[in-house]
């Protein structure tokens, strides 16, 4: 690439949310806290896992609806004896997704979470900006300041934790890098057969986990959608990429996540 | 068990759910989990082209699949030991498991005579807040569907063999949303076979 990239560091920003910062907070900010302290809340773990079940969900919905396709008559007939079908584990749905070797399905699965993530995304988008944090002014962000609000905000309130690194060239090209991305944190293969070359497995490993990028991926595109930069005009794309050296045991994943998000026209369109 | 005793017991599961609730579980908005489920059904709509019986047995699935997983995770936090009657399984339901991980408490009525099935009825259900169903879902969509399939999965890993349905729901019209649990069979541990 031509451009030189300004890696610009966002991790270490003061946290607003953080309690030990309560006496440097405004008035604005201290009332802003305590209302989104009131708002009913859910245990993040159940919604970490309507999460993760979107995607052998997705699955499961193309092999239905393929199932339908294939034989329409036959599947009737099944509707009729068997009332009610043995449900399909979901890490069964979800290894079932490298041995697909149809690419038309494959593409489909993929982009039914996209899809999700998109939609998404469009609401994570209206709910952060009708939350009135007086920390964020969408009127004069430019795209710099809204992908800071995608690394910062919107990867905080979903996943939990924010993105580790946002580069720029400031023409459009960002990366978006997640060294410890939380769906997939604690995935790993086994080779119960003993088979396969530990390359081998970790290729099995990463292909599996692939569709959990797509829904990231849509939730981004998403949001700059709803914030004026329509979807025709922005690439997004997720990529494995190394960790750092340091010491990679404490991120789980034996990979991080990088993505590559390129906004071609980047002139926001005014919402009417 | 004597009636007192038992309201003891009762009293010591709200304190418990309420405690790990309380000091032991990272929460979040609850709007963001209604609108991913919304965001959810709505694409199984879509994608089932509005075969409501379809999407109610996907969401179904997806539950169950939550469900044995879940169970996991209540029990390594709660430290609770096996129920010894289904009397106390519907009290931790209720007080400990509702609480932990939606922060609601739904009510207990409606026991069989023969005490093997009781309702659940669920108000201030986070899945619904701000929904409203279009008319043609309001005849066959469960929306909530995937609390039965969650329930399911989870009692099933506790070797109880249950049915687990809606009977209303406010979302169609009813006053109240009450889901039915219904056990059938106390499944038995495996033994291992003995070698020689």
């Amino acid at each position: 690439m031509q451009q030189q990239q300004q890696p610009s560091n966002i991790t270490r920003r003061h946290d607003p949310s953080h309690p030990h910062h309560h006496h440097q907070l405004t008035e604005e900010q201290q009332q802003f806290q305590l209302f989104q302290e009131s708002l009913p809340k859910i245990n993040r773990l159940v919604y970490q896992m309507l999460l993760n079940e979107i995607i052998p969900t997705s699955i499961s919905v193309q092999n239905r609806l393929d199932e339908s396709d294939d034989n329409s008559d036959a599947e009737q007939l099944k509707k009729l004896s068997i009332s009610e079908k043995p449900v399909v584990p979901s890490h069964k749905l979800v290894s079932q997704m490298h041995e697909i070797k149809n690419e038309g399905r494959y593409n489909n699965i993929l982009e039914r979470i996209r899809t999700i993530g998109f939609k998404l995304g469009c609401k994570i988008a209206d709910l952060l900006v009708f939350a009135n944090n007086p920390n964020l002014n969408f009127r004069d962000m430019d795209l710099l300041a809204i992908m800071k609000f995608v690394c910062r905000d919107v990867w905080k309130l979903v996943f939990g934790k924010q993105i580790d690194n946002l580069k720029t060239n400031h023409r459009g090209t960002f990366y978006l890098i997640d060294y410890s991305y939380q769906p997939i944190k604690n995935f790993a293969l086994n080779d119960d057969t003993n088979k396969l070359s530990a390359e081998e497995l970790e290729k099995k490993e990463l292909k599996s986990v692939e569709p959990f990028l797509e829904l990231p991926v849509g939730i981004i595109k998403g949001v700059l959608e709803a914030l004026g930069y329509n979807a025709k005009e922005t690439i997004c794309l997720a990529t494995y990429i190394d960790l750092p050296n340091e010491d990679a045991s404490h991120y789980g994943f034996s990979k991080g996540i990088s993505f590559h998000v390129q906004v071609t026209n980047t002139t926001r369109q005014q919402q009417p | 068990m004597s009636s007192s005793a038992g309201q003891q017991q009762i009293k010591t599961l709200k304190v418990l759910g309420e405690d790990v609730w309380k000091n032991k579980v990272e929460k979040i908005n609850s709007e963001l989990f209604t609108l991913t489920y919304g965001t959810i059904v709505s694409q199984l709509c879509q994608d089932y082209d509005r075969d409501f019986e379809k999407i109610n047995d996907e969401l179904y699935k997806m539950g169950y699949n939550i469900g044995v997983r879940i169970i996991e995770d209540f029990l390594a936090r709660t430290a609770l030991p096996r129920c010894t009657d289904f009397n106390t399984t519907s009290e931790v339901i209720s007080k400990v498991a509702f609480k932990v991980f939606l922060n609601l408490t739904p009510t207990i009525a409606n026991w069989s005579q023969s005490n093997d099935a009781f309702s659940l009825i669920i108000s201030d259900n986070p899945l619904s807040d701000f929904v409203e169903l279009p008319i043609d879902a309001m005849k066959s969509l469960w929306y909530s569907n995937v609390y039965c399939g969650v329930l399911k999965g989870a009692l099933e890993m506790v070797q109880l063999d249950c049915d687990v349905s809606f009977v209303s729901d406010i979302l169609r019209g009813d006053n109240q949303t009450e889901l039915r649990i219904k056990l059938n069979k106390v499944l038995k541990d495996e033994i291992p076979v003995i070698e020689d």
